[in-house]
């Protein structure tokens, strides 16, 4: 037994009911419901754990109301940690645990989010590397050539919302486009309301978006749209005050202001 | 064309709080100040209030420049408001940079309501402004955009 | 389906002089849902709103727009007119075809187009507008006043003497607060004492008053009209009923050592004390920090002695729950520390003292009986030099501001020194005076005319013992910076007037905002200077900034005033123009999820955690609430909430919408 499954193991006999894991799967890792500890043999984690198991997290009908322990991945624990500074996570019923990267395969259970937030604060995030590249195409474009190529790239969106299912910190029990009084935007795939809902998502996740590309992966058409987010996420870090990739300790950056902030553009 | 150029009028819509730009546009009037009539005012009870969907809005509805404007850093009447939509306007505007939506027609500004002569130089360099980078047909030809064929990888 | 009437107002020629409004009346009539479109000379005028009042009633109204002046000038009067009519007043829109239209354009057919878009723009809100009611919430009809010096006895006499229960809370043994140990006040010299105590004297036996000392704010729940507060009672350990205030027991009290707060550490007290003759109530409490039984578990000397019986040891603080409708904070201020000022030497020198303890030395109640005496010899000191701005308008100390009240008072000093010692010298050292205030320059005057007060523009660099005199260097800046060096016996420090001790835990409690000196803050510094940002919570006195007693009791009236207009009503009635989160059916109960952004965007705290449980009281989901008796009503919320499940009444999301679309699409 790997430290990994036995881990597993000691929580399900001490009463939890479920792990979210990763298993083998036919394209690297995926994501795992393990709920015996027979099954915990089949528990995996290595570099193609992407998924983001927060995005689980949020739903009772998954999680029901038992304990639940995750197997967290850093992009998790950024999502768990952003979760909880938004009022979303009960402790109370959650255990997570993560490998650490230091030794081989150790297991680190978390004695709450505290210690998620103070675990995360040394972990860099990084930005992946289609969006280096995307970046430095962008910042040869003009501005009309940079509108004309994310019109483009917005056109193309079919509307099947696979974006907002993949981001775990898109948990909204309604969102902007189901609301239809008025009707912010159009919820069918339409260039001008495709467009629309791109820019909300971005500007929904300012200083709450953790940069785990979970959206991009998620486009079937191929849209790069976590590039969006993710270039804010930096951009305004400095400004606004939070570190990429960690939760703000008092409120959301944007619900949040500083009297001193500055800007160059209100005369 | 220049003649054409010269006959444009910008539509432009400002989005502005109840308790300082929108009393400071009052004083314009009080004053007389004259200004050109294509602004129109929409009144909001405080910048905090306003929604960046409702800019995206008037840019899909036709509009070819956006005001928006409030009490200066401080002087809000709820203490905050301003404050807020500052750092929403911080971020939203890059956004916009960043996609290559033309910020230049949107004037973000501070206007109390002692400033009538702010309120009507505001809007006619806005206007001249706006007027000089023609219709924003840019924006609303998204609405018929097909999607191109060679971009289709 | 909506039935509107447009009612364009020609306001004389105010607007039909560039606006053709006739034409404007006309082309609104063709809108749909316009049911009424009509223009007159004059809408505000009686003839004019009889017109509005008769085609509401005519046409079975739905909805009203005027084409008129500001909304900002007759937005009220119109909604009565319509309330008048059997319209709810919330139905009513003002298009601003004036101040917005008419006085800005030339005559011509822009500025007509330009108005018929307007009101348009205005028939599409009110299409999406909805029936208000005002908001109505039920006043407890007693104050609470935190803080018993000059501004906390100013308002509780003033708001018990509007016939409203007034509970006052101090937390030292006796009010009278800073204006107690003063000596005599500028700018006529009457001896504080004189003044204040008859005041003090009916908060204690004014039967609307219920006054307890020895008490401290514990926490406040609730909001305007209604706030559920817990004060704590410090145990005294003696009860007062029982106590007749002989004093015997301080008399036999054996620790005698202890400096006196009320003397300014200039005198020393027992551990069971009154801390100055005229302290009300005048019953004395036991210093649990100085006393021998509580700190070595043996003595009881003063229960020995006591003839009443009254000394109770061990008893624990009491916490007393009371209901309040308002409060008004008078929590004062404090004097800057003097470790400050290590280049002045004070503490290191006893000669060196603060105002405050010039102030006691000067007064007839003080450990001098009102003479003139050093603290290290007791001798009358020939020279004195007085140092303001001590620690005031002193970026690098960390004070920019002006304490304002030093000025005043280092003059009334050295007047009162020249008074007491004939043969004295004195010397001020200044920056600038600052002597605006009714007879204030006079007085500043006179300390230099008639009494011979000298003043030397400059700053003292630093006070340094030698030969037992104080050698006092510093500049004259008129004399472009020639030293200057004065052998005094005394010198005496203006130090900064500073904020409380624990102001800024206090303000937390109560959720008001402070300045980085933790001030309190004001609603309007101008416009609404004894209102905080909380709804119902009122400012006075020198815990807003330093202040001289005019100021602080007029502000303290002002407060009073507030409150008794609050309470001059049964029930609080405010503008339903505030958030609401929305509430839908089971099981979603409200699309809210609970990030509670809102929650830190609000200047209010009006938002609330509101749990939503089941029927077997279970938590199924916590969501936003807004509290509206606390929301102001700016939406700063609205436009965060990702889900749209907060909307501001009288600004919606649907009526905002509706009227950037209609400004571009007619």
């Amino acid at each position: 037994m790997n430290k990994l499954e036995e881990k597993a193991v000691s929580l399900l006999q001490s009463g939890v009911k479920l792990i979210l894991g990763y298993e083998k799967g036919d394209k690297g890792a995926r994501p795992f419901f393990c709920h015996t500890p027979e099954d915990a043999s089949k528990l995996i984690y290595d570099e193609h754990a992407t998924t983001n198991l927060a995005t689980y997290i949020l739903k009772p009908e998954l999680m029901g109301h038992d304990k639940v322990a995750v197997c967290a991945t850093l992009r998790t624990l950024r999502a768990i940690a952003q979760l909880a500074s938004e009022n979303q996570i009960k402790e109370e019923n959650l255990i997570v645990f993560t490998i650490t990267e230091e030794g081989n395969g150790d297991v680190k259970e978390f004695s709450g989010i505290d210690e998620i937030n103070s675990y995360l604060t040394d972990k860099e995030l990084e930005v992946a590397q289609l969006y280096k590249e995307l970046d430095e195409k962008l910042s040869g474009m003009s501005r009309e050539e940079k509108w004309s190529f994310w019109v483009n790239e917005f056109s193309r969106c079919i509307k099947c919302y696979a974006c907002r299912a993949a981001c775990p910190l898109c948990y909204c029990t309604r969102c902007i486009t189901d609301v239809n009084r008025p009707q912010w935007i159009d919820p069918w795939p339409s260039p001008m309301g495709n467009m629309e809902w791109q820019i909300n998502r971005v500007m929904h996740m300012v200083g709450r978006c953790i940069g785990c590309g979970a959206c991009t992966k998620a486009c079937p058409v191929g849209i790069p749209i976590g590039y969006l987010s993710r270039k804010m996420l930096n951009d305004l870090s400095e400004e606004f005050g939070y570190i990429p990739g960690q939760a703000m300790k008092d409120g959301n950056s944007l619900s949040t202001f500083k009297p001193e902030d500055k800007e160059n553009f209100i005369h | 064309m220049d003649n054409n150029e010269s006959e444009f009028e910008p539509k432009i819509v400002a989005f502005v709080c109840n308790w300082c730009t929108y009393a400071g546009a009052d004083l314009t009037g009080t004053s007389r100040i004259k200004y050109a009539t294509n602004v129109k005012i929409v009144r909001f009870p405080c910048t905090g209030r306003i929604d960046f969907m409702l800019l995206l809005k008037a840019f899909a509805n036709g509009a070819d420049g956006i005001i928006v404007s409030g009490c200066h850093p401080n002087d809000c009447h709820y203490t905050s408001g301003n404050f807020h939509a500052r750092r929403r306007w911080i971020a939203f505007r890059h956004l916009l940079e960043i996609i290559g939506v033309d910020v230049r027609r949107i004037r973000f500004s501070w206007v109390s309501a002692a400033e009538g002569a702010k309120w009507g130089d505001l809007v006619n360099e806005t206007v001249a402004n706006i007027r000089e980078l023609g219709p924003y047909t840019e924006y609303t030809k998204v609405a018929q955009y097909v999607e191109k064929e060679d971009n289709n990888e | 389906m909506s039935k509107i009437g447009v009612f364009i107002c020609h306001c004389g020629e105010n607007i039909s002089a560039t606006v053709d409004c006739q034409r404007v009346a006309e082309e609104l009539s063709k809108v749909d849902g316009v049911a009424y479109s009509i223009d007159y000379k004059y809408m505000c005028s009686d003839p004019g709103q009889t017109l509005i009042k008769q085609a509401i009633k005519e046409h079975n109204l739905t909805g009203v727009v005027i084409g008129s002046c500001s909304p900002r000038m007759h937005e009220l009067t119109f909604r009565k007119t319509c309330a008048e009519a059997g319209l709810n007043p919330y139905m009513c829109e003002i298009a601003n075809l004036r101040e917005h239209c008419s006085w800005v354009h030339e005559k011509g057919e822009a500025t007509t187009e330009k108005a018929i878009s307007l009101v348009k723009m205005l028939v599409e809100k009110v299409k999406k507008d909805h029936p208000l009611t005002s908001i109505q919430v039920p006043i407890t009809k007693k104050a609470l006043v935190i803080g018993g010096g000059i501004a906390g006895i100013q308002a509780s006499l003033d708001i018990a003497n509007c016939g409203h229960q007034v509970i006052l809370i101090e937390k030292d043994p006796s009010i009278g607060g800073h204006m107690s140990q003063l000596s005599e006040t500028f700018p006529t010299l009457d001896c504080s004492q004189c003044i204040l105590t008859p005041r003090m004297v009916e908060v204690a036996q004014h039967p609307n008053i219920t006054l307890y000392t020895y008490a401290e704010l514990d926490s406040v729940d609730g909001s305007i009209g209604n706030f559920h507060v817990t004060i704590r009672l410090k145990a005294k350990s003696v009860d007062p009923k029982k106590c007749t205030g002989c004093g015997t027991c301080s008399s036999k009290c054996p620790q005698k050592k202890i400096p006196s707060e009320f003397n300014a550490g200039l005198g020393t007290r027992t551990a069971i004390y009154v801390p100055f003759p005229q302290a009300v109530p005048n019953k004395p409490v036991i210093d649990k920090e100085h006393c021998n039984y509580y700190q070595k578990g043996k003595c009881q000397l003063c229960k020995k002695v006591c003839p009443t019986d009254a000394i109770e040891f061990d008893k624990p603080d009491e916490l007393l729950k009371e209901d309040v409708g308002a409060i008004v904070v008078t929590t004062g201020f404090n004097v800057l520390k003097t470790d400050f000022f290590p280049e002045y030497g004070y503490g290191k020198y006893k000669d060196v003292i603060t105002g405050l303890q010039f102030e006691r030395l000067a007064s007839a109640s003080g450990p001098t009986l009102g003479e003139i005496r050093r603290p290290s010899d007791g001798q009358i000191p020939k020279k004195i030099v007085f140092v303001a701005c001590a620690g005031s308008r002193d970026p690098a100390k960390g004070i920019p501001y002006c304490s304002k009240i030093c000025c005043m008072y280092t003059a009334k000093h050295a007047m009162l020194y020249q008074h007491k010692v004939h043969d004295g010298e004195s010397y001020v050292f200044y920056m600038d005076v600052r002597a605006g205030g009714k007879n204030y320059e006079e007085f500043v005057r006179r300390a230099i005319e008639e009494d011979g007060v000298k003043y030397v523009r400059g700053r003292v660099a630093r006070v340094y013992e030698k030969d037992g005199k104080l050698i006092v260097k510093g500049a004259d800046t008129l004399l472009g910076g020639a030293p200057v060096e004065i052998e005094a016996d005394m010198v005496v420090l203006a130090t900064a007037g500073v904020s409380n001790n624990g102001a800024e835990q206090l303000a937390q409690k109560m959720h008001i905002s402070y300045d980085s000196y933790k001030f309190f803050a004001e609603a309007h510094p101008k416009l609404r200077p004894v209102e905080t940002n909380t709804a119902g919570i009122f400012l006075a006195g020198a815990c807003q900034a330093p202040k001289d007693i005019p100021d602080t009791v007029s502000g303290a009236s002002g407060a009073a005033v507030k409150v008794a207009g609050l309470f001059s009503q049964s029930m609080l009635v405010r503008e339903p123009l505030i958030a609401v989160v929305n509430r839908c059916a089971p099981p979603l109960f409200s699309t809210c999820v609970g990030c509670f952004m809102c929650e830190t965007a609000c200047p209010y705290h009006a938002i609330e955690h509101e749990e939503i449980k089941n029927r077997n009281g279970d938590v199924i989901k916590t969501v936003a609430k807004v509290n509206p008796g606390l929301c102001q009503g700016c939406g700063t919320c609205v436009a965060f909430c990702r889900s749209k499940s907060i909307d501001i009444q009288g600004y919606t999301n649907e009526e905002m919408y509706a009227e950037v679309v209609s400004l571009l699409n007619n």
